[in-house]
């Protein structure tokens, strides 16, 4: 059996445009999201009333907020407040997905941290660490155990969350799959099914092992 | 306050985007709310019955709402609305906009409504069934008498969760034109350009129901939490 002749250069521009700008996004949104919600996370703990209110608000606006909403302030709001603040509609998928995600790592971040014992804060001072050194050598190594998991969990939910970005014509996998489609329903070629259907596949392929990892790692972790 | 300090803009200019578009707003409005009350009602029958069967490992029926559970939990939502509006036509299923923005929330909050429940059921301890039993209680009257009331307090927080999901995940709807309140809002700027007032209003508006929604978690967590639990 041979595969039919519309199937090459279908799977060749969805792979390496649409796969490759997917798992681009996901990885720009995982570190980004990882990086600012561990800070914002820790400095959740401090209890200094402003700055607490200042990361409260900025946790429940963007988990609140759907991210197709996020995208199209990012993408449309922004650039009409200043014309600085324009970006190509993947760097504001990016911006868009960052924003949703440290919000979730924020607040998982401030359990985390609160979760270790005080006394392993007191130890660190008695050995003189300061606030910094206390919170990147002592506490967030063993807050990190507790952190995988829903880190995991997280990945997951970024990569099916680049698909929203197609709304602004990112070309993602979804995007380069309808713009597939939609060249061949021009050409009298209906095909829908089989090219979204290989998107959930794919899809699937990529969170499945990661969903079972989180699971994994939630029964060893904690 | 927070539009003011990010966009520039006056609580007048708010107001009167509000005030010229009031019954296109309220009629993006009601879509959203009925859409996602269909969805999380249907969400929830769902939910109730394929978590019961995982939990009690109906022959079967398990093992088809595990299937099922995985293959939506794993896939993005966006393309499953893509399939049932744009994919099926091909095979002459042609569903109208309203069918697919409750249906495909329903589907996709029905699966993860079952794992909430199944996990509800599985936490409930086993002395209480065994009361059950002792008390003369045949299987189903167990579920329906203990399983179901204990069970299903466990899981209300994260089912509550996942209605909070749908009502945010109607949004997707905008690429199917279905006109709820994001398609709406997203028309009206098209037009006349008040790009700013719109988002700041569509923002507001899913911050509402999200954070009432939120507040009834809270609420609802003390209230229903098992007397044993109550400190």
């Amino acid at each position: 059996m041979s595969t039919p002749d519309w199937v090459e250069p279908v799977a060749r521009y969805m792979l390496e445009v649409g796969l490759a700008n997917t798992l681009k996004l996901s990885a720009i949104a995982l570190v980004g999201s990882s990086l600012i919600g561990i800070v914002l996370g820790t400095l959740l703990t401090i209890r200094f009333l402003p700055l607490r209110a200042v990361i409260r608000a900025y946790i429940e606006i963007w988990r609140g907020l759907p991210i197709l909403v996020t995208i199209f302030i990012v993408y449309f709001a922004l650039p009409s407040v200043s014309p600085t603040l324009r970006f190509d509609s993947i760097t504001a998928g990016a911006i868009a997905l960052i924003l949703w995600g440290s919000a979730q790592v924020a607040e998982t971040t401030r359990g985390a941290v609160q979760s270790i014992p005080r006394e392993q804060h007191e130890a660190a001072a008695a050995l003189g660490f300061g606030w910094v050194g206390r919170q990147a050598f002592v506490i967030m190594p063993q807050a990190l155990r507790r952190l995988l998991p829903p880190l995991v969990g997280l990945l997951v939910n970024i990569i099916q969350n680049t698909t929203i970005v197609q709304v602004i014509g990112a070309p993602e996998l979804l995007e380069t799959a309808e713009r597939q489609v939609e060249r061949l329903t021009f050409e009298g070629d209906q095909h829908a099914i089989e090219i979204y259907g290989a998107v959930m596949v794919v899809f699937f392929i990529l969170s499945f092992p990661l969903t079972r990892l989180a699971a994994y790692l939630e029964r060893r972790l904690t | 306050m927070i539009a003011h300090l990010l966009l520039g803009l006056s609580l007048g200019d708010i107001w009167s985007f509000v005030e010229v578009n009031l019954d296109e707003l309220l009629a993006g409005l009601r879509r959203t709310l009925t859409i996602s009350a269909i969805a999380i009602a249907g969400a929830s029958v769902i939910g109730l019955t394929l978590g019961a069967a995982r939990a009690y490992r109906i022959p079967v029926v398990s093992q088809v709402a595990a299937v099922y559970v995985e293959v939506i939990r794993n896939t993005p939502i966006l393309v499953q609305i893509f399939m049932l509006f744009y994919a099926l036509p091909q095979i002459g299923i042609r569903l109208e906009a309203f069918t697919v923005a409750w249906l495909a929330v329903t589907v996709w909050g029905g699966a993860f409504n079952t794992e909430n429940f199944r996990a509800g059921f599985e936490a409930v301890p086993t002395r209480y069934r065994e009361a059950g039993t002792a008390l003369g209680f045949k299987g189903f009257a167990t579920f329906v008498n203990i399983t179901l009331p204990i069970g299903g307090r466990i899981a209300l927080p994260s089912s509550i969760n996942t209605y909070i999901s749908i009502v945010k995940n109607t949004s997707l709807m905008y690429v199917i034109a279905y006109p709820e309140i994001t398609t709406t809002i997203y028309q009206i700027q098209a037009l006349t350009l008040e790009t700013a007032e719109a988002f700041t209003v569509l923002a507001l508006t899913y911050l509402i129901i999200v954070w009432s929604l939120s507040a009834l978690i809270r609420l609802l967590e003390s209230h229903l939490a098992l007397p044993e639990d109550r400190r």
